[in-house]
């Protein structure tokens, strides 16, 4: 959790590499609610970090090529709007199911980070 | 919007433009008029716009270079390593395997018995060799409606080797579908054994929310094949027997199938009838080798193309 309004060092702190090994969950994510166009998925991203964080839109292409090389979303062009038209994508039955297994992984090991660093014991300063 | 234009034609300069990367340009595009329009919101000159809105995508030369099949084999393409590569379908299958759950097993087992028996009764029943009740009849038609469905719906929510589990709520959908299928159909046999034609009005409704609950969840279904499995299926074209790669075979296969009993029937009723009944049998063993060879060449015989 990000409190930048609190802790202005932790906005230092974030770590940008550990958001970054999480694409991929991270992207099912946003499509868990409906179909979304890139800049959607960029943006409920950034949004969620508080605008200060992202995931650069280049690493989001690649991430979106290969979970459709895995089967685990589906693109398809939507129709004609302003803009032009725009690539959709659809999480899969797969999609749901390996989203599902990353964040019982995740949440898993969170878990035990938090033991091993005692931060569930430390006061908060 | 021009400048977007322009700059994305920069990024792409060089490179061959295949329909893959042309895809990949275009969905780039159609998202950096969106964020272009974003900046130019907040009060940035469109020029202006359009140059940090290219700006800030980022590196964008391994997601072209993949896109072009231009990328060296270990270049980096995100967060994830490649996937590994596998010598042989058996070892992909060995590495990959997922045992069912025995309790699912166990369960399965005795659901299938179950909703065996039930439909063995049932037959007798509307057939007249075992006297039921209307009543009776209509409730092992629901005890195997519900069987089906239980066994449709949870074998779909289990993981295999080669699929994803399906989602809880598709899951159910299919399993109430088939559920709804089975109880329509059997109280359809009951309305008409029974001469109670009432009991069409409670079978009708179940089978049409039946089969366009059906059609809906067939419409909507997405992949559930695993990733190592589509991986072997591109890289090798040969898993999955014939009739999942080749559709033309498998409806060959039907109709020949149907040719080979139809005639296999008619040769014994004709050859029972005038030859007698001794010995007509054959044209049914007859039938039935021609169908197995049939079915060893459609499976297992080589491409034709």
């Amino acid at each position: 959790m990000i409190h930048p309004s609190q802790r202005p060092a932790a906005e230092e702190a974030f770590s940008a590499d550990l958001l970054r090994g999480h694409t991929d969950t991270i992207v099912l994510a946003t499509l868990r609610r409906g179909d979304r166009y890139g800049f959607e998925i960029y943006k409920t991203i950034r949004d969620a970090t508080g605008g200060t964080h992202e995931i650069k839109e280049a690493t989001l292409y690649a991430t979106y090529r290969r979970l459709a090389k895995d089967g685990l979303v589906e693109a398809y062009w939507g129709d004609e709007s302003q803009g032009g038209r725009r690539k959709y994508y659809r999480i899969t039955d797969a999609g749901r199911a390996v989203f599902r297994r990353n964040v019982a992984a995740w949440v898993a090991t969170r878990d035990v980070v938090d033991t091993l660093l005692l931060t569930d014991k430390e006061p908060r300063s | 919007m021009t400048a977007v234009h322009r700059l994305l034609d920069d990024a792409f300069a060089g490179v061959e433009l295949t329909a893959e990367v042309q895809d990949l340009k275009e969905e780039i595009r159609t998202n950096l008029v969106a964020r272009a329009a974003e900046i130019e919101a907040a009060g940035t000159a469109p020029s202006e716009a359009a140059r940090r809105a290219v700006d800030e995508l980022g590196e964008l030369h391994a997601v072209i270079a993949d896109a072009a099949g231009t990328m060296e084999p270990d270049a980096p393409t995100g967060s994830r390593s490649s996937p590994v590569a596998y010598t042989s379908t058996a070892q992909a299958v060995l590495a990959n395997r997922v045992r069912p759950r025995p309790a699912f097993v166990v369960s399965l087992v005795i659901a299938a018995a179950g909703t065996a028996a039930l439909l063995v009764l049932i037959v007798l029943g509307l057939s007249g060799v075992l006297a039921a009740p209307v009543g009776g009849l209509a409730g092992w038609v629901l005890g195997a409606g519900l069987g089906t469905g239980w066994i449709v719906g949870s074998s779909l929510a289990q993981e295999t080797t080669t699929r994803h589990p399906a989602p809880a709520p598709r899951a159910a959908g299919y399993g109430l579908a088939a559920g709804l299928v089975v109880v329509g159909l059997g109280f359809v046999g009951v309305a008409v054994t029974s001469g109670q034609l009432w009991l069409t009005v409670l079978a009708a409704p179940s089978v049409v929310a039946g089969a366009a609950l059906f059609a809906g969840l067939g419409a909507t279904q997405t992949n559930r094949r695993k990733a190592w499995f589509r991986e072997v299926v591109s890289a090798h074209g040969t898993v999955g027997d014939r009739f999942d790669r080749d559709p033309q075979a498998a409806a060959r296969f039907g109709i020949l199938t149907v040719v080979i009993w139809v005639a296999a029937f008619v040769a014994f009723v004709v050859g029972g009838s005038t030859l007698g009944w001794a010995w007509a049998w054959l044209a049914l063993v007859v039938g039935w080798i021609g169908f197995m060879l049939l079915l060893v060449r459609m499976l297992f015989g080589g491409h034709e193309r």
